[in-house]
């Protein structure tokens, strides 16, 4: 049985114009100490996903349809009382903005006190132990636990965060945008902290981000997403040798991970409305390759090797449509 | 432009829309006082054998009654609508002017004139209005032009208060360094480019100047304090309460009193809907 | 020398500015009130001689300047003279009519403070409930209606009309005397009752309105999704919440404690309180200048002392300001 397994889900929010369907119809699922990265423009939804696990979507948020499950349990439904007791304890957040995640007229120890708290039954010394060595786990010097957040550094708050969400041993760590905003060695020396707790403590994580360099180095399985949908999900392959059209073109914005020598290429366009999608492919609009069939049919995701799926219609023509990409021409034409 | 997009969303507003009924309504009453009193402010009403008509519960002749006096009460509360919007007017446009051009020069031209423009607002924020208002009538005769005075004094400072922070955060915006880069002259700026910023919330002052106003006319006239040549709501209130009005004729009582409350509330309202407005946060839903 | 005595210092001298400024004013506005003090007490069978002794005596004689300084000094000292009707010093007049003001406003100020902010952060956090709308429209209403016409409403109905409770004053004729002794009566808090509740009608919209508003800031807050993340239970959330609403609260309740002492005049007139402001009005009334002189230092010296605590508080209150 995998940890979790989230399946079609759809999600809504209420907005003026009608319901945007910030996630409409997503399957996948994370396997004990697995890294999961997804990745997406801003936007996309994959924040929405994270919140919707741990069960903090905002009022006007809604799961429409579809099972999260944990453990075979679904979460999707599960009455408060016993969400609570499955949050920090089994599945932990580590938010987008660190900044704004710690409340900020209370010291970071007892923010991660009170985390232990509600869960174990610890006596206040052997808390404060715990507490001590995740800081040192993380690189932060415990003498510094009584201090009040803004007194740290935006590196240290994230650090801060990341023991807090380690602080129960989590199986589950949904990591949103861990290192964004953060200079390039604070990121590098957070995501080895991350690595060594994986090393220690066997946690999977849903790592959400829009970097893709930070999800080719860490992840075993990538999904992509866009619009609110799936549209490439498996193994380093996706990066590698990617199927979607869409993932080309995230390839090809990243040179890092594209091939040397190639030119940095952005996708032209914006991402279509979630209230009124369009028909079909939700990329249709913005892809070079795009047919009538492409507006008629909504790709189904498709086996295109083994554990390695792919939402487009013309996955046999993938080999000529990576050469393809490689030339800003292409996508030019699309517009 | 301003003012009728404030119009309009005061009127989109349900209880900004009664409230500005209202005070639409309180405004035509004082307009046509002479024509909706029977009596004059100070007129006394006489019985048929020429003897005072005392402490009379409303009846068909004086519909709200009269006063120990045998003034009528209903007559006294029209005319007390034309004192409240008088002073309401006057206390709140004087206010607004005094703030808005110490706060625009204060924040705008900054260094030591705004250091005694705002050492001098905090001696005005130090001192308690009621009392120090009892004490200058005291000295110098009650007067409806004082009681005036008075009231812009007390109200100025919040104004100016509030303009000085909004022209600070004004002076940092492009514009203003585009049209200073441009050439423009300090008055030439403070004309056209800050003062139009400035003027939703010199208009929300003013409403606030408003009620505040007759509210503190209303005070002082209880207390004693206010003009005797006039009839206001406060004047009435204070007669009826030295006279025990409260224990014996509570038609004396209840006119100006209800007059006074409904006009304030309804200017707050107005208020209100205007502020959600500027500031949506205020919003309910 | 560290950013909060700093800080402490710079606050200090403001007010002492203030202070000095608005004694400035009173020294002034009395000298120009009409006539002569001792016109106005002194007996008219005084000869002139002993009139003139008066004037020596208060050195009234003496210039100006000499006047001002002097009156500066026992205003610093609270040395207020002595009453011209009543013979007695006014400080020992107004510091006890300044505890029978408190003896009104403080218990108001605590029910308005406690109330008000459990009913501010409840409507603030059920943003958009039925209690949020009553709760806002009631406090809105009542925030907004003249709080001395309430005063007088509820004399009328509850005193004239029902006759349930003292019709004015702090005790009965021939009560209790004395502070403990009155505190500690029935006969103090039955006519306390009436004057305070309509107090809190009106002092407690502010703590209900502020409360609201920062409790809907701090519930759009990122970090109340971690903490509901973390599987807090919700009152603790809630107290997380709250506690970052009350920071304004603390500077508010200071600057309403010293708006409170000279507010309630027209409410110590309605309900006959022998309070400062009362006090104050009677001494206007009787020319009893050295009385209301007084009382008005001391009503504005109340609201400089709580607006400097106010300031300082907050820097107190709140980690994260800091002085540099």
């Amino acid at each position: 049985m995998a940890l979790l397994e989230i399946e079609d889900l759809r999600i809504a929010y209420s907005t003026k114009g009608g319901d945007a369907f910030a996630v409409d119809g997503i399957s996948f699922a994370i396997q004990e100490g697995e890294y999961l990265g997804l990745v997406g423009e801003s936007g996309c939804g994959k924040s929405t996903i994270a919140k919707a696990i741990i069960g903090i979507l905002p009022p006007q948020g809604r799961i429409v349809s579809g099972s999260i499950r944990y453990r075979g349990r679904e979460l999707a439904g599960l009455p408060i009382s016993e969400l609570r007791r499955i949050r920090w304890r089994d599945i932990a957040l580590i938010p987008q903005s660190a900044m704004n995640g710690l409340d900020p007229v209370y010291t970071i120890e007892k923010q991660m006190d009170e985390a232990i708290a509600a869960h174990a039954d610890m006596k206040a010394q052997a808390r404060h132990a715990r507490i001590a060595e995740l800081f040192e786990m993380v690189g932060l010097n415990p003498a510094r636990l009584n201090d009040y957040p803004h007194q740290f550094s935006g590196g240290m708050r994230q650090r801060a965060m990341i023991a807090m969400a380690m602080v129960l041993s989590p199986q589950l760590v949904l990591a949103d945008e861990p290192t964004t905003g953060l200079d390039v060695i604070v990121q590098d020396q957070i995501l080895e902290r991350l690595a060594v707790i994986h090393e220690q403590t066997r946690n999977a994580m849903l790592l959400i981000t829009h970097d893709m360099a930070l999800v080719s180095e860490n992840c075993g399985r990538i999904a992509v997403m866009y619009a609110g949908r799936i549209m490439e999900i498996g193994g380093p392959d996706v990066f590698a040798a990617p199927f979607h059209p869409y993932t080309m073109g995230l390839v090809n914005a990243f040179p890092d991970i594209a091939s040397r020598g190639s030119e940095l290429i952005a996708i032209p366009g914006t991402p279509p409305s979630l209230v009124d999608p369009p028909s079909g492919c939700r990329f249709r609009a913005r892809c070079p390759f795009a047919t009538t069939r492409c507006a008629e049919e909504t790709p189904p995701l498709l086996e295109v090797a083994p554990s390695h799926f792919a939402a487009c219609h013309y996955v046999d023509k993938a080999q000529a449509f990576r050469q393809e990409t490689r030339a800003p021409a292409t996508w030019r034409s699309a517009l | 432009m301003i003012e009728r997009s404030g119009l309009a969303t005061i009127l989109d507003h349900p209880s900004g829309a009664a409230g500005l009924a209202v005070v639409l309504l309180f405004i035509a009453i004082a307009i046509f006082a002479p024509f909706i009193a029977p009596y004059g402010p100070f007129e006394v009403v006489y019985n048929a054998d020429q003897s005072v008509v005392r402490l009379a519960p409303p009846d068909g002749r004086t519909w709200f009654g009269t006063t120990n006096q045998g003034m009528d009460v209903f007559s006294q509360m029209v005319w007390g609508a034309r004192v409240a919007l008088l002073v309401g007017l006057l206390s709140a446009i004087g206010s607004v002017v005094l703030g808005t051009i110490i706060g625009l020069v204060s924040g705008y031209f900054g260094g030591w004139i705004d250091e005694i423009l705002m050492r001098a607002t905090d001696i005005a924020f130090g001192i308690p209005f009621l009392p120090f208002a009892m004490v200058v009538i005291a000295i110098a005769r009650p007067s409806l032009v004082l009681v005036i005075l008075l009231v812009v004094f007390f109200l100025w400072r919040t104004t100016a208060r509030v303009v000085r922070a909004q022209v600070l955060s004004l002076k940092a915006r492009p514009f203003v360094w585009a049209a200073r880069a441009a050439g423009a002259g300090p008055a030439r700026i403070i004309v056209h480019q800050i003062l139009p910023n400035v003027l939703p919330l010199a208009f929300l002052y003013m409403a606030i100047g408003v009620q505040t106003g007759v509210m503190l006319e209303a005070a002082l006239s209880f207390l004693g304090f206010g003009d005797p040549n006039v009839q206001s709501w406060g004047i009435m209130l204070n007669a009826a309460f030295r006279a025990g009005a409260m224990r014996s004729a509570w038609w004396w009582v209840l006119p100006p009193g209800l007059a006074l409350s409904f006009f304030v509330i309804a200017v707050f309202m107005i208020t209100r809907a205007y502020e959600e407005r500027l500031n949506p946060q205020l919003r309910m839903i | 020398m560290t950013g909060f005595a700093r800080y402490f210092v710079r606050r200090l001298a403001l007010m002492v500015f203030v202070v000095w400024a608005i004694l400035t004013i009173i020294f002034v506005l009395f000298q120009l009130l009409p006539g002569d003090p001792t016109a106005i007490f002194i007996d008219a069978n005084f000869s002139v001689e002993m009139i003139e002794r008066q004037r020596e005596l208060w050195g009234l004689n003496d210039p100006i300047g000499v006047q001002y300084l002097r009156y500066l000094k026992n205003m610093a000292l609270f040395d207020f003279g002595d009453s011209f009707f009543q013979n007695e010093p006014v400080a020992a007049i107004l510091f006890e009519r300044t505890i029978n003001t408190a003896l009104m406003v403080v218990p108001a100020l605590i029910i308005s403070v406690v109330l008000g902010t459990i009913i501010g952060a409840v409507a603030g956090w059920r943003r958009g409930s039925r209690f949020e709308k009553v709760t806002v429209t009631t406090a809105l209403l009542l925030h907004s209606a003249p709080s001395f016409f309430v005063g007088i409403i509820a004399l009328m109905v509850f005193s004239y009309e029902l006759g349930w409770l003292p019709a004015g004053g702090m005790v009965s004729l021939g009560g209790p005397e004395g502070f403990w002794e009155t505190i500690s009566s029935a006969d103090y808090w039955q006519h306390l009752l009436l004057p305070c509740l309509v107090l809190v009608s009106r002092e407690i919209t502010g703590p209900i309105l502020l409360l609201r508003g920062s409790m809907l800031d701090v519930k759009g807050s990122d970090f109340i999704d971690i903490l509901r993340a973390k599987g807090l239970p919700e009152r603790s959330i809630v107290a997380h919440a709250a506690r970052n609403a009350l920071l304004p609260l603390v500077t508010y309740i200071a600057v309403m404690t010293g708006l409170l002492f000279q507010g309630q005049v027209l409410l110590e007139i309605i309900f006959a309180w022998p309070g400062l402001g009362r006090e104050m009005v009677t001494a206007l009334g009787d020319l009893d200048y050295p009385v209301a002189q007084a009382a008005l230092y001391l009503m504005a010296l109340v609201i400089l002392a709580m607006n400097f605590i106010a300031d300082l508080t907050y820097g107190v209150i709140d980690p994260r300001v800091t002085y540099d």
